[in-house]
């Protein structure tokens, strides 16, 4: 009986097209809209964990800041710190990363070999910087521990300065540059090169940094503040509670003062909770959308309360033929649900094709939701359940004389 | 009373209406009784017809008798049980089994073709698809249809679709077959040829049949006549 009524059903909204489309139109406009809308956010959430752990997915982000005003100094991290995390938790550390702040990140230095001059950020970091950064050194190496520890004028450049000052990364290697921060002039030998990559989230692109060890940024630029750091953990190993191991060893070995806070954040709690935020926005819009589907549901019930109205004298006539009103009943509320039905795949296929391309017009590889697919499909033949129903009962219940005497 | 087997057997009447009121709006000042007591007995195989004017009663009482309907007052009895105390669910059994309905309107499912309105009923006693549509098949090619089975009401001519509609009336070979005014859209040529098709059910089928008409010619041709005049049931 299932099967005939199915069969019914769809022999029904055949014959009807026009009628059926129109059914439909609104559960397809509710529902591609909700699809396109979770799509998009989907994918926007996919990249940005991808983004976020391209830079690093076990990263421990450690540093200090001031919530209130100037008044308090930020304590400042130093490589007696570094080494204690190395000695307590060595064994689940890959690397651990230090920066200082030279030209305060975003200022830049004019760098001047024979004529051409370009501008970068020059940052003192530690050799470990490179890899708890994912940046890969492509010529020379990272600063040997007596290099660094001694703070020789020594330099890693991009590949894209190398290209652009010296023609080539070959040639640039033991060139000398002079660079100039506030009128402090100082010559580094260029000892290695590492291979740029405009990893910038949402596409900013990241400057082409001049790296010195720590203490060459202190002994020559004056300014050699460490104010956080980046701890690779292991790969397997828990890098939250490495973060909070970190946090309660670093808190015992500086002052902070009140106002000051010390985080350590491993990059796993950021992404999870951008990726939630991101999944709120998402559903908050998709709900309005949904709003956008209760109007086609609404739509469903008028045109089958229409359709069942128009359709009195065959109800009748089913009814003369000996239907019973379970039969009238399951006939016009399937009708409704597989009008519904289709009318959410064929939403779910336009939702889907709509996201992939907005997706991919601001720039994101597209990703569907699958349980957004389902769900909608689920919902919609909920909805046709739902507003088919009370047409089809007062179907149901005709009087057959009455249903055949209609005009 | 029956000989078979050489024997005699009681059988009751297919349909056996007792003191049959109907009344519209009861109990509303616009209450307007349109059958004042029909009595009305019909046996099988007889093929009866019912005249009267216009707006004498003649479908009222047909929807009585087809279990569309019930009465005001009075008891229906369909071979020999009473209807008065079925419950809707058992009057749909009974449609479905023992009564074919042949509509003036023909009342075919819209742009649904024949074979599939021929199946209906059957679809509806829960018959297997393969018996169904072999069933409807043998019935089209009784009414002559055979040719356009898989037409859609809206390509065939009134006499077409009361042939297919009279097929689908045989589909679950009923105790009676219930005709309100079968002719009555269609050419006296064409009437005629439906009114064979009613004859043949009897003669070879012994079929059950009650006609409505306001042709006196096709009334002349069944085994009784009965005619109604003001909601009553008078000599001719
Ligand atoms: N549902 C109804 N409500 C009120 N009055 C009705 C209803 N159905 C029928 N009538 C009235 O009952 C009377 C008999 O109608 P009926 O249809 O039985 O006539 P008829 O003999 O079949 O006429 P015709 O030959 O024109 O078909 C008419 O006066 C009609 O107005
Ligand atoms: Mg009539």
């Amino acid at each position: 009986m299932i099967l005939e009524n199915l069969k019914l059903a769809i022999a029904s909204i055949k014959a009807n097209k026009m009628r059926s489309f129109l059914t439909m139109l609104g559960i397809i406009i509710g529902i591609s809209s909700v699809i396109a809308i979770m799509t998009v956010g989907n994918s926007l959430t996919k990249a940005e964990q991808e983004s976020m752990s391209s830079m690093g997915a076990n990263n421990i982000m450690v540093g200090v800041y001031s919530a209130s005003d100037d008044s308090v100094t930020l304590p400042t991290f130093s490589e007696e710190n570094m080494q204690s995390i190395v000695k307590a938790y060595g064994n689940r550390i890959k690397a651990i990363g230090m920066e200082s702040q030279v030209g305060s990140g975003t200022s830049r230095s004019q760098v001047s070999s024979d004529s051409k001059t370009t501008s970068v950020t020059v940052d003192g970091v530690n050799p470990g910087y490179f890899k708890a950064n994912n940046i890969s050194i492509i010529k020379g190496s990272t600063f040997s521990s007596s290099t660094y520890e001694s703070g020789s004028n020594v330099a890693i450049v991009s590949d894209v300065f190398a290209e652009a000052i010296f023609g080539s990364v070959e040639d640039a290697m033991g060139e000398s540059v002079e660079i100039n921060v506030d009128n402090n002039y100082t010559n580094y030998t260029i000892v290695g090169a590492y291979k740029f990559e405009n990893t910038g989230t949402l596409g900013t692109k990241k400057s082409t940094t001049f790296f010195i060890p720590i203490k060459a940024a202190e002994n020559q630029l004056h300014n050699s503040d460490i104010y956080g750091f980046t701890v690779v953990a292991k790969d397997g190993s828990d890098s939250a509670a490495l973060a909070k191991d970190i946090k309660t060893l670093i808190k015992k070995q500086i002052k902070i003062e009140e106002g000051v806070t010390l985080y350590a954040d491993s990059m796993q709690s950021y992404i999870e909770e951008a990726s939630k935020m991101l999944g709120t926005i998402t559903i908050a819009i998709a709900m309005i959308a949904g709003i956008a589907l209760l109007v086609g549901g609404i739509g469903v019930m008028n045109i089958m309360t229409v359709s069942i109205t128009e359709r009195t004298r065959e109800i009748g006539t089913r009814k003369a033929l000996g239907a019973e009103n379970y039969q009238i009943l399951l006939q016009f509320v399937t009708e409704a649900i597989i009008l519904c039905l289709f009318g959410g795949i064929i939403g779910v296929i336009i939702g889907v094709s709509l996201g992939l391309v907005a997706a991919s017009a601001i720039g994101y590889a597209g990703s569907i939701s699958i349980a957004s697919v389902l769900g909608s499909v689920g919902f919609s033949m909920a909805v046709g359940l739902f507003f088919g129903y009370a047409p089809a009962r007062k179907a149901a219940k005709m009087n057959p004389i009455d249903a055949l005497r209609y005009e | 009373m029956q000989i078979i087997n050489g024997k005699t057997q009681f059988e009751p009447p297919v349909i056996h209406a007792e003191n049959i009121v109907k009344t519209y709006y009861p109990g509303t000042e616009n209450e307007l009784e349109i059958l004042h007591g029909i009595n009305l007995e019909i046996q099988r195989g007889e093929f009866v017809s019912i005249v009267g004017q216009s707006g004498s009663g003649k479908s009222t009482l047909m929807n009585i008798l087809g279990l569309l309907d019930r009465p005001t007052k009075g008891s229906y009895f369909m071979n020999g049980e009473n209807m008065n105390a079925a419950p809707d669910k058992a009057l749909a059994h009974i449609r479905n089994k023992s009564i074919g309905f042949v509509f003036q309107n023909y009342n075919l499912i819209a742009r649904t073709n024949g074979i599939s309105n021929v199946e209906l009923p059957m679809l509806y006693a829960g018959m297997s698809p393969r018996a169904r549509k072999e069933r409807a098949i043998q019935l089209l090619e009784m009414v002559g249809m055979q040719e356009r089975m898989d037409h859609t009401p809206d390509e065939l001519s009134g006499g077409q679709k009361q042939r297919v509609a009279i097929a689908r009336a045989m589909a679950n070979d009923p105790d009676v077959i219930l005709a309100d005014e079968p002719t009555g859209a269609l050419d006296s040529k064409t009437g005629h040829l439906v009114m064979d098709i009613f004859h043949r059910l009897h003669e070879e089928e012994h079929k059950t049949i009650i006609l409505i008409t306001h042709s006196n010619e096709l009334a002349a041709e069944t085994n009784r006549i009965i005619h109604i005049k003001d909601g009553e049931i008078v000599p001719a």
